[in-house]
């Protein structure tokens, strides 16, 4: 085996800085004199950079999901031991009246009767009247002790910053179980509390303010999960304009192929279903000339061949002149 | 150097804590990991829902063996351990029953269903919107033609950024056994997509 071929086994393992001292400075002296090797080295990088372009990153909702199940299935397997508790724990717990707690990340969301609203309830609730339950010493929140001094009696005074939390039950019609959950909805820095809170108000979508936000949801959310559970919530209601317009937009320039085919098959629902309507006129013109304009854009195969069958099926041409 | 200690021994507080049924501490550890065990098994498995089984089985595992943890390695390694170990028998089954590819045909011809499930890159390369299906498929193909061993060692060192001393750890051999695997697989790699690059 001549230097070259000696090299050129190695320039993968290069790339991986997994040669030795030894062999990677031999490897550098000889590519630098070898416009060849040169060249084998920047295919090597090319190779290595579209293996990259091929890594799949998996979707927030799937990673939602396997939390959720996981919490279940840890949950139904052995219920939860009582948390290992801190000194301010039991000094709390020696001034109220508190039964145990048992450990928070194995306490699952609510049921759907119940809405339990934890930091929002003191963030986003300026007044919600008597049926919320008042804050207590008991309350489990972030806390800090800003300061500790003596008092005159002989015991202490601790200064405490909190974050209060507060439990708001109620039902889903309830206007201010309501505004929370259309807040909640937008919660910038929880995709998890946002999928669960379109996911409810999915079952309230014929209010237009729930519409709206779902709305907002599809056009606006970051988290693919938290955009495709919006999507199924206006569903039903596909022939209105506003949510034909959201779903245009998603066609047009959602980043997420699955969405994309998702509002395919709901802008173009029914559409093939009969032997009888292959003519397009369920079919509107601003849809087929999203779909054309979708397929001179779109270079995901599947989404395109789900706009192709579309197109097909009303016998309009793929491409627009 | 300071804080790679300072986060060793933060994940040390967590496990012991974990060991004596914090379940909190327990959340958190999983939450530090999990994310990146399912890309791995997701990548390797080229399916979402035995993704998911690999998930659960390892993260009860952890959760019902974490008291024989005993800190003779890592809490990465003992956790990878597992997952690989998981994704292993997983593809090994899958080799023998010859199962489905993650493509099915389509009008314009094979597509890759994982099109369908993925979300796109965090770091959003636009070069992507442009890239080559063509090859998409192939580095795809070559991978699927690698053996179960070369395809661990090649999604651990390329997609997770392991080094071969941790991958030989973690996989149970030396570190010159894992170099050998990455060697082949790279060059069988090269030779199957020599035509593209």
């Amino acid at each position: 085996m001549n230097m070259c071929e000696k090299v050129r086994t190695q320039l993968g393992m290069l790339l991986y800085g997994e040669l030795s001292f030894d062999e990677e400075e031999a490897v550098d002296r000889h590519v630098e004199g070898c416009a060849e090797c040169r060249t084998a080295l920047e295919q090597q990088r090319q190779l290595h950079a579209a293996f990259d372009q091929v890594e799949v990153e998996p979707l927030a909702s799937l990673l939602w999901e396997s939390r959720q199940k996981l919490q279940q299935q840890i949950a139904a397997e052995h219920p939860p031991v009582a948390l290992r508790r801190g000194w301010w724990d039991q000094l709390v717990d020696s001034l109220t009246l508190r039964p145990t707690g048992n450990g928070g990340w194995l306490k699952t969301a609510g049921a759907l009767a119940l809405l339990t609203i934890g930091f929002l309830g003191a963030r986003m609730a300026p007044n919600l009247g008597p049926q919320i339950s008042g804050m207590s010493l008991a309350d489990p929140g972030a806390q800090r002790v800003r300061s500790v001094e003596p008092a005159a009696n002989g015991g202490i005074q601790i200064v405490l910053d909190e974050t209060r939390q507060r439990v708001v039950s109620g039902q889903l019609d309830d206007q201010n179980i309501r505004v929370l959950l259309l807040s909640a909805a937008k919660d910038p820095s929880d995709p998890g509390l946002r999928y669960e809170t379109v996911g409810i108000l999915n079952d309230r979508a014929q209010a237009s303010e729930v519409r709206d936000t779902l709305i907002y949801a599809l056009e606006h959310d970051e988290n693919a999960g938290v955009r495709l559970k919006a999507m199924d919530g206006l569903r039903p209601f596909v022939t209105q304009p506003e949510v034909r317009k959201a779903l245009t937009g998603v066609l047009l320039s959602d980043g997420n192929p699955g969405m994309r085919t998702q509002a395919i098959d709901l802008l173009t629902q029914g559409v093939g279903e009969s032997t009888n309507d292959l003519t397009g006129h369920a079919l509107d013109r601003d849809v087929i000339g999203t779909l054309q304009e979708l397929m001179n854009r779109e270079n995901n195969a599947y989404v395109r061949q789900r706009g192709q069958r579309v197109l097909q099926l009303v016998n309009a041409s793929a491409e627009t002149y | 150097m300071a804080q790679t200690a300072g986060i060793q021994a933060d994940e040390k507080a967590l496990i012991r804590a974990a060991q004596e049924g914090d379940q909190d501490a327990f959340g958190q550890l999983v939450r530090a990991y999990d994310k990146s065990v399912l890309r791995l098994a997701l990548n390797l498995l080229r399916s979402p829902e035995d993704a998911q089984d690999v998930y659960q089985e390892a993260f009860l595992r952890v959760y019902r063996n974490l008291n024989s943890f005993r800190f003779d390695c890592s809490f990465h390694t003992w956790l990878y351990r597992i997952v690989t170990n998981l994704c292993l028998d997983h593809m090994r089954k899958r080799k023998v029953r010859r199962e489905e590819s993650s493509q099915v045909e389509g009008l314009d011809g094979p597509v890759d269903r994982m099109d369908t499930f993925q979300e796109l890159r965090a770091d959003g390369d636009p070069q992507r919107s442009m890239f080559s299906g063509e090859l998409r498929r192939g580095i795809q193909k070559a991978l699927s033609e690698l053996t179960v061993r070369e395809r661990m060692v090649f999604e651990l060192r390329h997609y997770q950024g392991m080094k071969l001393r941790d991958i030989g750890e973690t996989l149970g051999t030396t570190e010159e056994a894992a170099k050998n695997c990455l060697f082949r697989a790279t060059q069988k790699m090269r030779v199957a997509l020599g035509d593209f690059v």
